[in-house]
């Protein structure tokens, strides 16, 4: 049941997403005669402080979100696999420092990091990935090393070294295809987390600049009108929980998956 | 035996600490205290350092000044009367000597002292450059100071609003910001980061100012009884909101707040005025007006409201027409001579705060239509603030606020006041501009200078030095239980002298 229903959401956040591109600058017109007007038939869910349809900007920040999440997981996976594949696998002192740097960044509090390097380079969303790469390749370089550790000694890396194969070739073809399962898994938090770290470098002002829309600087603007128009915070902040919520249930799910002891306990 | 003496010493601890926390709360809980929201805590209350708004606010009611200021913000006696006995020598007596707080009487001694440490360089007070004409003030007898002056100032007497502090409290160097002595109606009490207590002399009720930043919050306080009053800093919306309660009143007053919309004058294409009517024509002001502020703000044409006795009296004529503001924009010349052909992109920087995004958002939109594409770069107030003082922008906005004597304008739109010198921050540099304020600081008497002052403001208004946007009116919003509070064009708090809480429940 649970798992139907992180699928949904998450085709539902795709479809939202892709929908986003046929809705144009509509949802930037304001409307000086429709600030803050509840739920309708007219406005699904409403308006905003400028008269522009809450919902239409749902949709705007969904496409934000996924163009984030997406770009970061993208870039942050590209890197961080490289890295972790080549220090676990050469060993020596390249893997030491490399195991160095990555536990330098293990040691600063992510988010920290990202809102200081989006406030050294300035507001908008390229920005923010940027921002959320630096910080996001360390998980993927430290799982890459530590399964690539486990995997250099096995029988047909071994054989392929001894005919002489080119090291890319060895990373791309005999290493990369086993990374890839717990590589996935750790992509599915990449997601949720560079969702989450969107909405608050957007809700600090440190995002996508107006009038782009984000779930983060939706529920930033509705803060203030909390009292009067709470449809401003509850729909961005219920599509970001949702989202959030479908992706980790997935990442968990595939997790158990993959996970040989809990399969063999279930048998 | 472990247990019993664990017991043994929370108990003794709570004996110990039991009648400090209690004096404690006792000391911050009276039944006569007045809670004022404020946004943030008082920064300064040295009035001789002070220049926040909320701080010379509250700096008014601690300390007295020789003048003060009537409705049309012509200067008035408040602690002293005057005469000019020559363009470079003034005589203040003094009509009364209020008691200081600390017990002592008011003379001209203090007068002396207070404005001596103002004109100490080594004070560093930031109204120093205000009073830098006083080349002398000297002590007559016990009511009488004379003030001599370096070159005539017809607006001297407006400068001496500053708080009149004991001379001998200057003397030994007292903490004033941190244990303010003056002889206002009102008395110091206790002050930290979450309250300043001041207790007024006439029935001893304590005024207490609590800093609450959210707006959401402040009138979430009011609502339930723990805020008595807030005065301005909540969105039109959440005023509309307090209407709605039956346990809170709101009250209206006229404002002179005033809002505009800067321009960069060393810009190619900004220092060009089609491109500046323009933009004042596709701007919809009243909407806006209406919009945002539920109808509560005026239309302006110059810093100084028109109720000011050297205010400007003329029609909006920058009226929102979007074909004129497009016929406009089709006359701007590119940096190369030629002819504008399509959009053009600006830039506009403004300050982080929801509110001000908000209006810039609606800006955007309305240029968009005439084909102006507005940038909207905001930064948080320490960054924005400094990139428009160093010149680094197209477009920005901002507030002039408390603004009362016409030598604004020499410091806003001389040539020769761009900053640091001055706050001419949109870098203006017109020579008629300049001969008139000139002309206006020489000029002999009141009458002659507003009607120079008008004929100033007339020209930086035609020739959009910055457009004016409007005057957001002052607002309070109090428990229904609350009564006698009054506002003022300025924003200035003096209402809470009269306030008082209701018996009849």
């Amino acid at each position: 049941m649970l798992r139907k229903f992180s699928y949904l959401i998450i085709a539902a956040w795709v479809l939202l997403a892709l929908f986003g591109f046929a809705i144009g600058p509509s949802a930037n017109e304001v409307n000086l005669n429709a600030f803050l007007q509840a739920p309708s038939s007219q406005a699904f869910l409403g308006t905003d402080e400028l008269g522009r349809s809450v919902w239409q900007r749902l949709i705007l920040g969904a496409q934000t979100s996924f163009l984030v999440a997406a770009g970061v997981v993208f870039f942050s996976s590209i890197i961080g696999t490289a890295i972790g594949i080549y220090s676990g696998y050469t060993g020596g002192w390249v893997d030491r420092i490399v195991t160095k740097i990555i536990d330098v960044f293990l040691a600063f509090p992510g988010l920290l990091l990202a809102i200081a390097l989006a406030a050294v380079l300035g507001p908008g969303i390229e920005n923010v990935v940027l921002a959320l790469v630096v910080v996001g390749w360390v998980g993927y370089a430290r799982l890459a090393r530590a399964q690539t550790l486990s995997l250099r000694h096995r029988e047909h890396i071994m054989a392929a070294k001894v005919l002489a194969v080119p090291q890319w070739r060895i990373f791309g073809r005999h290493i990369l295809p086993l990374l890839l399962a717990p590589l996935g898994v750790e992509a599915t938090f990449g997601i949720a987390g560079a969702v989450i770290s969107e909405a608050g470098l957007s809700f600090l002002g440190l995002g996508v600049q107006p009038p782009d829309a984000s779930w983060g600087n939706m529920i930033k603007e509705g803060t203030r009108y909390l009292l009067v128009a709470p449809h401003l915070v509850l729909a961005p902040g219920l599509a970001l929980m949702l989202v959030v919520l479908a992706v980790n249930l997935i990442g968990d799910e595939w997790r158990d998956r993959l996970d040989v002891r809990q399969r063999t306990r279930g048998h | 035996m472990g247990k019993s003496r664990r017991n043994c010493v929370k108990t003794g601890a709570a004996l110990l600490f039991s009648p400090a926390l209690l004096s404690l709360n006792g000391c911050q809980n009276s039944d006569n205290a007045i809670k004022i929201g404020v946004t943030s805590r008082p920064r300064m209350l040295d009035p001789r350092k002070a220049t926040d708004a909320l701080s010379s606010r509250i700096n008014r009611l601690i300390y007295r000044s020789l003048i003060d200021f009537d409705e049309r913000f012509a200067p008035v006696a408040d602690l002293a009367t005057w005469e000019e006995i020559d363009p470079l020598h003034y005589r203040f007596t003094l009509l009364e000597q209020p008691i200081f707080h600390h017990g002592k009487k008011l003379s001209s001694e203090d007068v002396v002292a207070t404005y001596k440490s103002l004109l100490d360089k080594v004070f560093g007070s930031a109204h120093r450059g205000s009073l830098k004409g006083i080349l002398e003030v000297t002590a007559v007898d016990e009511t009488r100071i004379d003030f001599f002056l370096s070159e005539p100032d017809p607006l001297f007497v407006g400068r001496l609003v500053i708080g009149i502090l004991p001379a001998d409290l200057i003397e030994q160097n007292h903490p004033f910001p941190q244990k303010p002595v003056g002889c206002g109606a009102c008395e110091f009490v206790f002050f930290n980061e979450q309250k300043l207590i001041l207790s007024r002399q006439n029935d001893h009720t304590e005024l207490h100012f609590i800093p609450v930043k959210d707006s959401t919050v402040r009138v979430l306080k009011l609502r339930k009884g723990e805020l008595d009053l807030v005065q301005n800093d909540l969105s039109p919306e959440l005023v509309n909101y307090c209407q709605q309660q039956d346990v809170l009143r709101v009250q209206w007053h006229n404002g002179t707040n005033f809002g505009y919309v800067g321009f960069n004058f060393d810009d190619p294409y900004l220092r060009q005025l089609p491109l500046r009517e323009a933009i004042a024509h596709a701007i919809d002001r009243p909407a806006i007006i209406e919009a945002m502020f539920a109808g509560h703000a005026r239309l302006a044409q110059s810093i100084l409201t028109p109720q000011h006795w050297c205010g400007l009296h003329t029609e909006d004529r920058y009226n929102y027409d979007p074909n004129k503001a497009k016929a406009l924009l089709k006359q701007v010349q590119t940096p190369d001579g030629g002819m504008l052909e399509g959009e053009i992109e600006l830039s506009y920087k403004t300050s982080n705060d929801p509110t001000r995004i908000r209006l810039a958002t609606i800006y955007q939109d309305q240029l968009k239509e005439v084909g102006i594409h507005l940038n909207i770069q905001s930064y948080d107030w320490g960054t924005f603030y400094n990139d428009i003082k160093q010149g680094r922008f197209q477009l920005y906005s901002l507030a002039w606020v408390g603004v009362k004597s016409p030598d604004i304008f020499q410091y806003v739109f001389d040539s020769a006041a761009i900053p640091p010198k001055g706050a001419n921050r949109g870098r203006y540099r017109d020579k008629q501009t300049d001969q008139l304020i000139r002309k206006a600081a020489e000029a002999s008497s009141m009458d002659e200078q507003a009607k120079i002052y008008r004929e100033l403001q007339m020209r930086l208004y035609d020739d959009l030095a910055a457009l004016p946007l409007w005057y957001e009116d002052q607002y309070a919003v109090s428990r229904s239980d609350i009564e006698g509070y009054r506002l003022y064009p300025d924003g200035r708090l003096d209402g809470l002298l009269f306030v008082r809480r209701s018996t009849a429940v």
